[in-house]
């Protein structure tokens, strides 16, 4: 087909800003429409431009694969001068990327965006800061979208902070309950940890590209993704230097702040204290897919070394174990399907480490449907019987049909079970990483944990399907009966479950593979390494198989006291204590250096002046007596004074005269 | 004519002076004040006059001349003084110099 796309191209620049006027428009004026609902309407309304408009542009690049379209506008100019730093000038530029990731990316983060918006009317209906919600939401999507979009690492990092600061709002949106507050704060302070080590590493990858002489011209055009109109910069410069294994390391410790990843990954199960459609915004197509984004990009743009790769491979493949494992046992719906976020989450940075970057965002991508769809679901459910408590729910099967099949068909999609999505992209990342361990036999612990999650994944999924959904009646008859949710519920759930199944097609899509000229595609997409398949499938079964031998029909397993298990159970109920651990950091670290600072504030510098105002001030108060008032007491200084005159002048004045030789 | 010793004479005015500070010093009636005061400005008065007996020619008459100016000097302080007295002892019905202490900080 010649059908020119260039015009949506040039004006990708609307995506971000459809939600940013609907940020505006709702959160100045939301509070003053008749009905709170109607500033909902306009937020979805700007969110499905932003949609459609995504979509669009997603299909341009299907017909035109691997093509970018770079649109830069200069924000700050040094003019070409010859000498400095930049002889050649250099410029900061604001722009907009168009190319097969960020269009991949839009439709994730467009299509969730748009649906969990309009569930959100459903959901938050009964809340009085639904224009407060709103806002917040299309800032969310605002920042997202120019994330994506941007064209250098620098605009990146300003829409990266956006992003955070949006979380920390949406996380904390219930700011009177204080648990939903430290929780917003904890995210904003884990995710900073991440983001103070990811602005180092984009000026180490400043000043090694900037200054390596290897590309030029490269800085008077840009800021890192783009040399000269074009934007794949990774074969420009040798990579192979220690200084860009260390920037690598950064950009990995970046992404495992935003992306939840180990030893980062306390704050994302925490973040459940907002409302469940933020939760589904967040672990689906915003703010945790912005680490793994962050992770691709770098790995298409600018590289990552051997040792970069290993080390990203290590904490992905860690970390899909290690949340999964904690996964198995809470009795929060939302915890679960958090850990199982984190978990899948490992999986997307395993790939990219592992050099598969479009194997990792095509797990993003179907991840993000059924993700989203499992969490709309849980928010359904939760909406309905008004617990996050897994023990007390049971039997809604037979009262909340289609929000049971949803949560199904997220669960088996999660669970990689053909042909759902979940299945291709997990497969995928299995299979390429499996095809690395023949030249890097380091990954194959990390393979391993991978394979091995696979099984657990399926089981603390269905423990929760039928934790909720089977047997006859809730297990806490105190609950309210349970119901379907209204339509604008109801649409999301239903549109999401078709994602959910078809999503992983997108392989199929000739050439999809290719979209990335550089990438490196993985030799296998899905099908060919069918005893790879056969075993994860299995796997999967077998987790689903077990899960209802325990739980289903409403059955409650409960480990025996005198299980040797016990103590690895309360291991994962107390997280591993990585946040007492945490604490512990902060109580016994942070706060004594703290107290030690405070003490040297209080007592060393405000002593010393404090000290010298205490000095003068008692001073002053004992010389002040001597003025009484009296007339005689003067005259009485005065003689005083007079007679010392004279002793001075007759004994102390002849012997200096003496000593001066007057 | 034999004159006395000039050692003397300062001695004599020494006293006068030390007379004068000591009254200065330890009365506390206002009117015993103003005359210890003048009792030590004499003392500095006789300095003038002695001095300007043991010199000759211009600073002799200066002496004098000084002293003449100085007897008038301490009639307008004393004037000043029994004024001050008098509207002290009219606002407060006593010339305790003690208790005119409202002045200090």
């Amino acid at each position: 087909m010649t059908v020119s796309f260039d015009g949506v191209f040039a004006v990708a620049y609307l995506v971000p800003l459809f939600p940013a006027i609907a940020f505006v428009v709702v959160g100045l004026f939301g509070t003053r429409l008749r009905r709170l609902e109607w500033g909902g309407w306009v937020a979805v309304f700007f969110s499905g431009l932003a949609m459609v408009l995504s979509l669009v542009i997603a299909l341009g690049e299907g017909l035109n694969p691997g093509k970018f379209t770079d649109q830069t506008y200069t924000w700050l100019s040094l003019p070409h001068s010859g000498t400095g730093a930049f002889p050649g000038g250099f410029s900061l530029v604001m722009g907009t990327l168009v190319d097969p990731i960020s269009a991949l990316m839009l439709v994730v983060v467009n299509v969730v965006g748009f649906l969990v918006m309009l569930y959100s009317i459903g959901y938050m209906h009964h809340d009085k800061g639904l224009p407060r919600y709103y806002a917040e939401l299309s800032l969310f999507l605002t920042a997202m979208n120019g994330l994506v979009l941007s064209d250098n690492l620098l605009e990146f990092f300003l829409f990266w902070e956006l992003v955070g600061v949006c979380s920390y709002f949406l996380i904390g949106f219930y700011y009177e309950k204080p648990s939903a507050a430290s929780a917003a704060k904890e995210a904003f302070l884990v995710t900073r940890i991440g983001d103070v080590l990811f602005l180092l590493g984009i000026f180490i990858y400043f000043a090694v590209y900037a200054t390596a002489g290897a590309a030029p011209g490269w800085a008077a055009s840009g800021f890192l993704f783009t040399s000269n109109g074009h934007p794949f910069l990774g074969t420009l410069v040798g990579t192979n230097t220690p200084l860009l294994t260390v920037a690598g390391l950064m950009m990995l410790a970046g992404a495992a702040g935003k992306s939840a990843q180990f030893p980062l990954h306390v704050w994302l199960p925490d973040a459940m204290e907002g409302p469940t459609t933020v939760s589904a915004l967040i672990h689906a197509a915003t703010m945790v897919a912005a680490g793994v984004y962050l992770l691709a990009v770098t790995s298409l743009f600018l590289g990552f070394t051997p040792a970069d790769q290993l080390a990203i491979v290590a904490i992905g493949g860690f970390t899909t174990l290690f949340a999964a494992t904690m996964a198995l046992v809470h009795r929060d719906i939302k915890r679960v399907i958090a850990y199982s976020t984190i978990s899948q989450l490992g999986y997307m940075v395993l790939a990219v480490g592992a050099g598969f970057t479009m194997v990792g965002l095509f797990h993003l991508w179907t991840h993000a449907f059924f993700k989203a769809l499992l969490f709309l679901a849980a928010g359904s459910v939760i909406h309905a019987v008004g617990t996050q408590d897994l023990f007390r729910m049971g039997g809604l099967g037979r009262k909340m049909r289609l929000t049971t099949i949803a949560f199904a068909v997220g669960g088996l999609s999660l669970a990689g079970i053909p042909p759902f999505a979940g299945f291709w992209s997990k497969d995928d990342v299995l299979g390429s990483v499996l095809s690395q361990t023949a030249s890097h036999p380091l990954y194959w612990p990390f393979f391993l944990c991978a394979l091995i999650t696979v099984f657990l994944t399926a089981y603390y999924i269905f423990r929760a399907f039928f934790l909720a959904f089977s047997g006859a009646a809730p297990r806490d008859a105190s609950l309210p009966e349970a119901h379907e949710p209204p339509w604008v519920m109801r649409l999301p759930l239903v549109v999401l479950s078709g994602l959910a199944i078809v999503a992983g097609l997108l392989v199929f899509i000739p050439g999809f593979p290719n979209l990335l000229p550089g990438a490196n595609v993985p030799p296998t997409y899905g099908t060919a390494d069918l005893f790879l398949s056969g075993l994860s499938t299995a796997l999967g079964v077998g987790g689903i198989g077990v899960a209802y031998s325990l739980w289903g029909n409403g059955r409650v397993f409960a480990l025996p006291e005198s299980s040797p298990f016990q103590p690895v159970r309360r291991l994962w109920l107390r997280l591993y204590f990585m946040k007492d651990a945490y604490d512990w950091i902060g109580l016994r670290g942070v706060y004594t250096i703290a107290r030690a600072a405070d003490f040297v504030d209080r007592y060393v510098i405000d002593g010393t002046i404090h000290g010298v105002e205490r000095t003068f001030a008692e001073l002053s108060r004992r010389l002040r007596k001597i003025q009484t008032g009296v007339v005689s007491d003067y005259a009485a200084y005065v003689v005083a004074g007079l007679a010392a005159f004279l002793l001075l002048l007759i004994f102390v004045a002849p012997w200096f005269l003496h000593a001066w030789g007057v | 004519m034999t004159s006395l010793p000039l050692a003397d004479l300062l001695g004599l005015s020494a006293a006068l002076l030390g007379i004068g500070l000591f009254g200065i010093l330890t009365r506390r009636n206002f009117i015993l004040l103003l005359i210890a005061v003048e009792i030590s400005m004499n003392a500095a008065i006789l300095n003038f006059v002695i001095f300007s007996a043991f010199l000759s020619g211009d600073a002799g008459v200066n002496g004098q001349a000084a002293a003449v100016v100085l007897v008038g000097l301490a009639a307008t302080e004393v004037a000043v003084g029994l004024a001050i007295v008098l509207a002290l002892n009219r606002q407060r019905g006593s010339i305790n110099v003690a208790e005119a202490s409202s002045l200090k900080l």
